[in-house]
């Protein structure tokens, strides 16, 4: 009896295993819940530098998902709203990351030579520049959008996510004039204010994934 | 070819507009790019104060697409921005049926091809005959392939005031597009959140294939737009599933519109529909399995279809559950009552075999009636929208308080304080034999109620499987199970041979009832524990107060009193019964304890397995119930060694643990995910691998019964 049942466990497990295999698709992955914890991931930045999330903790860190050839992040940057931004935030001790997932052959791909390059003649500033052309940062995060924001606090906890601001649409000219969600969610963590909006649906271009 | 085309249509358009009168009923096309874009009018001239159809006709180039008002996961919608003479006003845009539109692993909601936009535009009443109106509008929009570039044109047509005249061509247009675009129906729906899971449920649908049903709703922020919609057809409606997004967290409206996307007569059909938030509509009772579809990309990736989970098919759970059935027999709080039953056979086997052969069957029936009376409620809690799942009678405090009461009773009864029905048998042979018949009808009964905390190891894919499928295979399946566990009496009954086998009745059959009683005791002292952590200490106390008031009952009842103690008698008896009625699941619930035995145990959710994989950790999840004794079994002998824990602990491995104890749909769903309706439930998932999404691998499924070599080796991959 004893004998049988661990036999046909074994049948069992590699049955899954093979079953588990046999579903690799590519799907898009389920988001991480607003107020979970996130750290413990390694990123690497167009001078080719290894972070880590964890090494962040203490401060806040604002991801900003990008591509340099969307009309709705050229709204942000041609307005320079993206820019000042990144240095309200910076010059506030936070880490800024724009991080590109665009898949190699596809709109906004850059190497870091072109990323940084990017930085300098846009006037941006964040605090790196995160390569992530096989899409796995921006599939953990959920990332849908150019730009889509994130904002993690001192605790590497995550307490907003979504679009930049109440604006949805790619004129330059209303990036100044609207809410800005990042902006407030920044001034209520440093106030150690709950954020009122603590989540929006993002918008923009499609993140250029790989399939 | 597209280029040749819209080329083409601007010379036609040109040369129309030479040969038609100057009022032409269109706007000069405006390529804005990837997009030709026009307004068209439904009339040459209309009189003032009259209502017309302009629409916004826009000519995509092959693979472009523009966006519905949600535009899903990324894009912006179709807009027009109207500049109309004074007096006159605009509509609202009649859209047309969205597509779900993949764009890597996201998905839009949006169009192809030539789309058409119509707004009814009410003239002025005061416009004089034979005056020219001009009818402008600013349009913009998002159009996208593998680049999204935003896209805009000033267009403008001129309408006269007059008789009514139409424009055959584009009147029948404006007709073809509305008549294709959705429109309100008689659709009843509701919609609720269940855990993370957005539930539509659908009732009065028109006539139509609704097996790749998709919802799509007006606002954003309700569902996750790239998870992909699990449909469930039902006898009256059908059922949607899908992520649910933030939005649920805020206030929401009391009713949600969207369109419901369905096939009729081999085209694509909507219908715009309300959901009452926080509602379910009684959709009946569910056909086949669910059926994932959205887009062509997620439909691949969508859940499988029930009847192909874990490969089991029709048969292999009639025999899984059949097997089940017979092992169910030598589970703890079985036993004894089998074995009182197999000596009272052995009592009569020495009378007529006739009557043993009676015995036999009224017990299966008694087993079979109860098994089936189960499959009823729980078809009829599932038909009303509940999501629960094998042993759901133990998460109800009443239920365990009752079986906890009765499994005293018997004990009490097995040490020979009372007897069931010992007037009966004072009254006559005839009537104890009856007595006798009715006693093995409810000791079938009985059996089934305790042994339904004992999920044996082979029913688990059975049940899980039955759960899914349609009411006929639900019975199917429980019905070989009922059989199954009755199987050993009825060869009593059969097979003589067998029963001269038993040892002779003597004394010592006394004593050896006597010791069955301490089993039952036991097991009536584990529902006490069980009850503890549903009801609190304020649960206990109700328990064990109805076992005084038992006892005193019983007591009571065997002093050959006179009216007065004998209604003193059935008074206790009644307050006992009474007693369990009024527990409740306490306010904080404490089930299965997370930090018991030094281990970092995680609570599970969906976002907690995410985060620990993208951590990099392999993850462990628990599904498990302090009323399972399975899982207790392998919580003992494997989860809380010393050196399971110095595994995880090494390997750094993320114990998460789902606590079933009480009533909990986000845990019924995922469950139910994995072909399973109850716990134990062990799954195992790698740490995330890079270029992977959270979905792309299964996890690995562990038996019911651990070993510590199993879990190892699921563990690190060996």
């Amino acid at each position: 009896m004893e004998i049988t049942m661990t036999l046909s466990n074994s049948l069992k497990l590699s049955a899954a295993t093979l079953l588990g295999a046999a579903l690799m698709t590519g799907t898009a992955s389920a988001k991480i819940a607003t107020g979970s914890t996130v750290s413990d991931m390694q990123v690497t930045d167009s001078n080719g530098t290894v972070h880590n999330l964890s090494d962040f903790a203490g401060k806040n860190v604002v991801l900003e998902w990008t591509n340099d050839g969307c009309p709705y992040v050229k709204k942000h940057y041609s307005s320079g709203n993206m820019q000042a931004l990144q240095k309200e935030a910076t010059a506030d001790g936070a880490v800024w990351l724009s991080v590109i997932s665009s898949a190699p052959g596809k709109q906004g791909h850059v190497s870091g030579e072109e990323a940084n390059a990017l930085t300098t003649t846009r006037g941006a500033a964040p605090t790196a520049v995160i390569l992530d052309e096989t899409g796995v940062k921006g599939r953990t995060f959920s990332a849908k959008t150019t730009p889509h924001m994130f904002v993690i606090d001192a605790s590497q906890t995550l307490v907003y996510q979504g679009a930049i601001d109440d604006d949805r649409s790619a004129d330059p000219m209303k990036a100044k004039t609207a809410n800005n969600f990042v902006r407030a969610a920044l001034a209520s963590v440093k106030a150690g204010e709950a954020i009122a909006t603590a989540e929006t649906t993002p918008y923009g271009c499609s993140v250029k994934y790989g399939s | 070819m597209i280029k040749l085309y819209k080329a083409l249509l601007g010379l036609l358009t040109t040369a129309l507009l030479f040969l038609s009168p100057a009022h032409a009923a269109e706007s000069e096309p405006k390529d804005t790019g990837k997009v030709v874009a026009q307004l068209v009018s439904s009339h040459h001239s209309a009189p003032a104060g009259s209502t017309i159809k302009v629409a916004l006709r826009t000519v995509l180039d092959d693979k472009w697409h523009t966006y519905w008002r949600n535009p899903g996961d990324s894009g912006e919608p179709v807009q027009i921005d109207w500049r109309l003479p004074e007096g006159t006003s605009a509509g609202d845009i009649t859209w047309p049926l969205p597509d779900a539109i993949p764009t890597g692993p996201l998905i839009n909601y949006g169009f192809e091809g030539v789309p058409f936009f119509p707004v009814d535009i009410t003239l002025p009443a005061n416009a004089k005959a034979g005056e020219m109106l001009i009818i402008e509008a600013g349009v913009y929009y998002l159009v996208c392939y593998d680049v999204c570039i935003p896209e805009s044109a000033d267009l403008s047509l001129q309408l006269m005031i007059g008789e009514a005249e139409l424009n055959e061509r584009w009147d029948s247009a404006i007709n073809r597009a509305l008549s294709g675009a959705p429109k309100s129906g008689t659709i009843d729906a509701g919609v609720m959140k269940v855990g993370e899971t957005v539930i539509y449920s659908f009732t009065n649908l028109p006539e139509g294939d609704f097996s790749e049903a998709l919802f799509f709703p007006n606002d954003m922020g309700v569902i996750k737009p790239s998870e992909a919609q699990t449909v469930t057809l039902a006898e009256n409606g059908l059922k949607i599933s899908v992520g649910a997004e933030y939005g649920w967290n805020n206030a929401l409206p009391e009713r949600f519109e969207g369109v419901l996307r369905f096939m009729q007569d081999g085209a694509p059909m909507g219908v715009i529909v309300e959901a009452a938030v926080g509602e379910s509509m009684p959709i009946g009772t569910l056909i086949g399995g669910g059926v994932a579809a959205q887009g062509s990309q997620a439909s691949q990736s969508g859940t499988a279809p029930p009847s192909s989970l874990g490969g089991i098919t029709l048969w292999g759970a009639i025999i899984g559950a059949f097997l089940g059935g017979l092992v169910l027999n030598l589970m703890p709080c079985v036993f004894p009552i089998i074995s009182m039953k197999a000596l009272s056979l052995t009592k009569s086997a020495h009378g007529e075999r006739a009557s043993v052969r009676r015995e036999a069957h009224l017990y299966t029936l008694g087993v079979i009636a109860t098994f089936m009376l189960l499959t009823l409620v729980l078809l009829a809690l599932r038909a009303a929208g509940a999501e629960i799942g094998w042993g759901f009678q133990l998460q109800s405090p009443i239920v365990v308080g009752l079986l906890a009461v009765l499994l005293f009773a018997i004990g009490l009864n097995l040490l020979g304080l009372f007897e069931f029905g010992a007037s009966l048998q004072n009254t006559g042979s005839r009537l104890a034999s009856k007595g006798g018949n009715s006693g093995a009808f409810f000791t079938g009964a009985l059996a089934v109620v305790v042994a339904t905390p004992c999920t044996a190891p082979f029913m688990a894919g059975a049940i899980g499987y039955a759960m899914a499928q349609s009411a006929p295979v639900m019975i199917a399946v429980f019905m070989a199970l009922a059989i199954g566990f009755s199987l050993p009496f009825l060869m009593l009954g059969y097979l003589p041979g067998l029963l001269a086998k038993l040892p002779k009745p003597g004394p010592w059959m006394v004593r050896f009832k006597e010791l069955l009683a301490f089993p039952m005791l036991a097991a009536a002292v584990w529902l006490v524990w069980v009850l503890s952590l549903q009801a609190g200490a304020d649960g206990v106390l109700k328990v064990l107060l109805a076992m005084l008031l038992l006892s005193f009952a019983i007591w009571c009842w065997k002093r050959a009193g006179g009216g007065l103690v004998k209604g003193l008698s059935a008074i206790s008896l009644l307050a006992a019964l009474m007693l369990p009625l009024t527990l409740s699941v306490s306010t904080a619930p404490a089930g299965v304890s997370l930090s018991a035995q030094g281990y970092d145990k995680l609570e599970w959710s969906p976002a907690m397995v995410a985060e620990r994989r993208a951590a990099g950790q392999t993850v462990f999840v628990d599904f498990t119930a302090a009323w399972c004794v399975t899982c207790k079994v392998n919580e003992r002998l494997v989860l809380e060694k010393e050196s399971t824990r110095a595994l995880f602990k090494e390997a750094n491995i993320a114990f998460l643990v789902a606590d079933w104890t009480n009533k909990n749909d986000e845990i019924a769903r995922e469950l139910a995910s994995h072909g399973r309706s109850g716990v134990p439930l062990y799954l195992v998932y790698p740490p995330l691998k890079a270029g992977e999404g959270h979905n792309d691998v299964k996890p690995i499924i562990l038996p019911q019964v651990l070993t510590e070599s199993v879990l190892r080796a699921a563990l690190l991959g060996e």
